[in-house]
């Protein structure tokens, strides 16, 4: 595949070519990789939502979006958009206006920044950086910042109650999942994410693929599970329970600004799920075969930036299957479980993978 | 005046502004946000310097844990929206001389140079240098830290039980 | 409950108390516009941090003064308010009514009616049942419980419906008998109905039941030992899930439910996994009932020889039925005239609710939703 640095090149030469001084390639690069970045996570939101109305019907043995747009109400999400753009912007009273209006931004921020380093092809990724699985873990805990702003801000207690349980949970299960990625890790020798999944090539016996899933099944669960609790699903979704004595910490925002929310949980989703695939299922590892008519490479690419998409939509579709299947954990066995099951878990997998790597190289 | 440097200027006037926002806002809770802000930007500087782990780390530990142990610690302090922070105090004096000590010394430092400030070494990935020299030469320090954690957190626990 | 330092406003969300030297309470109000109150019920917990220590229920945002509104109407114009007693039981209040002024006036009812009446009776019970679990399942975040439950239920209501032309309250006994008669092929929808819900039960074991974070969030709360259960009131499923063998079609047969073989479900552990092990057994249980009354229902009459006006003679009755929420008992006065002097219903949500402060002492806040969920509350019945 081409790679994205060569892309880059070519787009900066083409806009030097205007002759216009060298700040302006610079930012026309930038915007159009971040505008790609942002039309995707727009398009992919979209489309898990739309996903997610479909798959939770058909297990409650409905049929979910029919209508809108004709074949299975496809165009639903984005009727749905268009509605939360017209609605009325209300900002509460008393509310703290600035912080009521930066927190859904930081929050989206956050699980924007975490697209750089997600290596959707060979070759492809914004920027591959010597700590990216560092850097992913780093930025995605700014979204907590984020709703305990929210929370906060709402001038409501119960939006505040609802901000400062997220907030416990998501920190508690961070824990858990830098330690679960650690194991990997060492067996790869590097955090960089391009790296992780080049370290993934190759069979055993000849048939099975070299994941780091195999290995590390145990350290693939705990993260999982952490991914889960990440991102506010069930059954870790108390602090968006809405038969639960407290409310959501996003009660007080309607309109664009709950859109953003939404819209940056679902990118969210995909991050959590694009690390999963990336350190567990091979990245875009996958068969492929070559297309007449365009170099290996590229055919080599394009499958995999297939197998990408299709690994993590598998992922996602766990997620929504078991956020339709489970009941809510009360929040101080959530808390128990992440403190007293899965920390002591992930330290046993790093323990074992450390002493193996030790033992045997 | 090359890319970095200009992108170098923005994110430290950046960061001094955020910083001035904790010191001389007047909400508190406003100040806490702001230091998430000044944080993030002294993350960013480190990457400038190259040293990226460290601003991985930063952002991790200080915006990820620190700032929200502040952030729980200012809303679980009733009738915390009322009260404005007072800015001046009564050691005013004493830290603006302090101030401009620190101030004379930085300049001194930026523009004659002293030795030890000759700019970092370039390191190809600090990281696997930093986890090397944690657990070699440094291995004492690092020990001795761990335990400082443990203690610190086994005290959070016995204070914060209910007996 | 110290009513004292209480705030009356309806508007008050939270509240801080003084009491002791260090010790702050706090009150957090639940309702009466809440998802998981079930209806207008209003809920002061009193809270130590995230523990329980008091729980205030309000009741009476739904009384309708049924009882007195009854005191001047003749006694078959009352069957329809019946129905909105329990709403969601509507044959069982019925069932209980009728069979109060029928006691009062030493009338019998043909067989096949008697047989229609428990038939019905029991399918209702599924239904209220159904409904029960699916809420509870929804409280607690399965939200696809609440739709596999729904389905079996409509199901039911469509038997119903086909029966007496409603989904709701169906006003259908009336005093001496029944309204209609079953119509054609309705038998046979019943059958097919039981053959298909029969494996539905292990098709939500295997969602709920036999989900480990179903049971961690359910066992252990909402404890109610069987002495307090007996000196509280309490009645039905909560009595059964205290270890207490009490039910009344067993212990106070009434109408022909001794005719029929079926068990009791009794479990011992008094906790909120205790009611819901209870009722998911009295689901199969009631579909064993209207197997059997299916199977020896009789021909004949559905309605007894009633006179034009209904003069039952001067005296009192109480006489009591196991409605899906325990023992609902209707106490009649009649002073020979056409309509009662005096109509008492015995409401076994209400008496089930007055227990909560004591199952909800010592639980945390979330459990809060959960154990309101275990009575299985109906506020139409509660408030009259």
């Amino acid at each position: 595949m081409i790679t994205f640095a060569e892309l880059c090149e070519q787009l900066y030469a083409a806009t030097s070519a205007w002759g216009l001084p060298w700040l302006v390639p610079t930012l026309v690069v930038m915007g159009v990789v971040v505008g790609f970045v942002i039309a995707y996570i727009a398009v992919a939101s979209m489309f898990m939502i739309w996903w997610e109305r479909k798959i939770s019907a058909h297990i409650q043995v409905r049929f979910g979006p029919m209508r809108v747009g004709g074949w299975h109400g496809w165009a639903q999400s984005i009727a749905d958009g268009i509605k939360l753009l017209l609605k009325e912007d209300i900002i509460p009273a008393r509310a703290d206006k600035v912080v009521f209006v930066l927190a859904p931004m930081v929050v989206f921020a956050a699980s924007l920044a975490t697209y750089v380093t997600i290596p959707w092809a060979p070759g492809l990724i914004v920027k591959d950086l010597n700590i990216g699985l560092l850097y992913m873990v780093a930025i995605s805990s700014l979204t907590v910042v984020g709703i305990i702003m929210a929370g906060w801000s709402s001038n409501n207690k119960y939006a505040t109650l609802g901000a400062m349980r997220s907030a416990a949970q998501a920190v508690s299960y961070e824990v858990p999942l830098v330690l679960s990625l650690l194991g990997p890790v060492m067996l790869a020798g590097t955090m960089s994410m391009g790296q992780l999944v080049e370290a993934q090539g190759g069979t055993w016996f000849g048939f099975l693929p070299r994941w780091f899933v195999f290995p590390q099944a145990v350290a693939f669960l705990v993260y999982f599970t952490c991914a889960l609790a990440e991102c506010n699903r069930l059954p870790f979704d108390i602090p968006e329970a809405e038969s639960e004595l407290v409310a959501g910490f996003h009660v007080e925002y309607s309109g664009m600004r709950f859109a953003i929310f939404f819209l940056a949980e679902y990118a969210n989703m995909f991050a959590v799920a694009a690390i999963a695939t990336t350190i567990f299922l091979g990245g875009w590892r996958g068969p492929w075969l070559p297309i007449p008519g365009l170099p290996a490479e590229v055919a080599r690419g394009l499958f995999g930036l297939v197998w990408f998409q299709v690994k993590c939509y598998f992922l996602i579709f766990v997620m929504m299957w078991l956020r339709w299947t489970l009941n809510r954990l009360r929040v101080d066995q959530l808390m128990d479980f992440a403190w007293k099951v899965l920390l002591p878990i992930a330290f046993a997998n790093l323990i074992v993978t450390g002493l193996v790597l030790a033992l045997w190289g | 005046m090359t890319l970095k440097l200009g992108i170098f200027y923005l994110l430290a006037a950046f960061t001094v502004w955020a910083a001035a926002v904790v010191v001389l806002g007047k909400n508190i809770v406003r100040a806490a946000v702001a230091l998430i802000f000044t944080f993030c930007g002294v993350a960013a500087l480190y990457v400038l310097l190259d040293a990226e782990f460290l601003a991985a780390v930063q952002v991790l530990i200080y915006v990820g844990g620190i700032t929200i142990l502040l952030l729980f610690a200012i809303m679980l302090t009733s009738r915390i929206s009322s009260a404005t922070a007072r800015v001046i105090n009564d050691q005013v004096v004493l830290s603006a001389v302090a101030a401009a000590g620190l101030l004379v010394g930085l300049i001194y430092a930026a523009t004659q140079g002293i030795a030890a400030l000759s700019g970092p070494p370039r390191l190809p990935e600090t990281t696997r240098f930093l986890g090397r020299a944690l657990l070699t030469t440094y291995a004492l320090p690092f020990e001795v830290v761990s335990i400082l954690l443990l203690a610190a957190m086994v005290g959070a626990i016995v204070l914060a039980r209910k007996e | 409950m110290d009513t004292k330092n209480l705030p009356t406003p309806i508007g008050t969300t939270v509240m801080m108390e003084r009491t002791g030297e260090t010790m702050e309470e706090m009150y957090v109000n639940m309702g009466p516009q809440h998802p998981s109150t079930h209806g207008v019920l209003r809920l002061m917990l009193k809270l130590d941090g995230e523990v329980i220590t008091d729980c205030i229920p309000y009741v009476g945002y739904l009384h309708r003064c049924h009882e007195k509104i009854a005191e001047n109407r003749t006694y078959p114009q009352i069957v329809p308010y019946t129905d909105r007693l329990d709403y969601l039981a509507s044959m069982s209040m019925n069932f209980g009514y009728v069979l109060t002024v029928e006691r009062l006036m030493g009338q019998q009812v043909p067989a096949r009616a008697e047989y229609m009446r428990v038939i019905l009776a029991e399918l209702q019970r599924i239904a209220s049942h159904l409904l029960w679990l699916g809420t509870f399942g929804l409280d607690l975040g399965n939200f696809t419980i609440f739709i596999y439950c729904f389905r079996e239920r409509e199901m039911i209501l469509d038997l119903f419906e086909a029966v007496s032309g409603q989904r709701l309250n169906y006003s259908f006994y009336r005093i001496g008998g029944m309204a209609f008669d079953f119509p054609d092929g309705w038998l046979d929808n019943c059958r097919a109905f039981l053959e298909w819900f029969k494996p539905r039960i292990p098709e939500y074991d295997a969602l709920v039941t036999d989900n480990i974070l179903f049971q961690k969030r359910n066992q252990g709360i909402g404890i109610i030992d069987a002495k307090s259960a007996v000196d509280w009131g309490l009645s039905g499923p909560m009595l059964r899930a205290s270890g207490l063998t009490w039910d009344l079609r067993r212990n106070d047969p009434y109408s022909i439910y001794d005719r029929f073989d079926f068990a009791i479900p009794v479990f011992d552990t008094c906790d909120v996994w205790a009611r819901f092990l209870v009722r998911r057994q009295e689901m199969l249980e009631s579909v064993k009932i209207v197997e059997q009354a299916l199977a020896q229902l009789p021909p004949g009459e559905i309605m007894a020889k009633m006179p034009k006006t209904l003069k039952p003679p001067a005296g009192q009755v109480y006489v009591r039925t196991e409605s899906p929420r325990g023992e609902l008992g209707f106490y009649l006065v009649s002073d020979g005239t056409p309509k009662p002097y005096r109509y008492k219903v015995r409401s076994p949500a209400f008496c089930n609710l007055s227990a909560l402060p004591v199952m909800m002492k010592g639980c945390l806040v979330a459990d809060a939703v959960a154990i309101l969920g275990s009575i299985d509350i109906v506020l139409g019945e509660i408030d009259r």
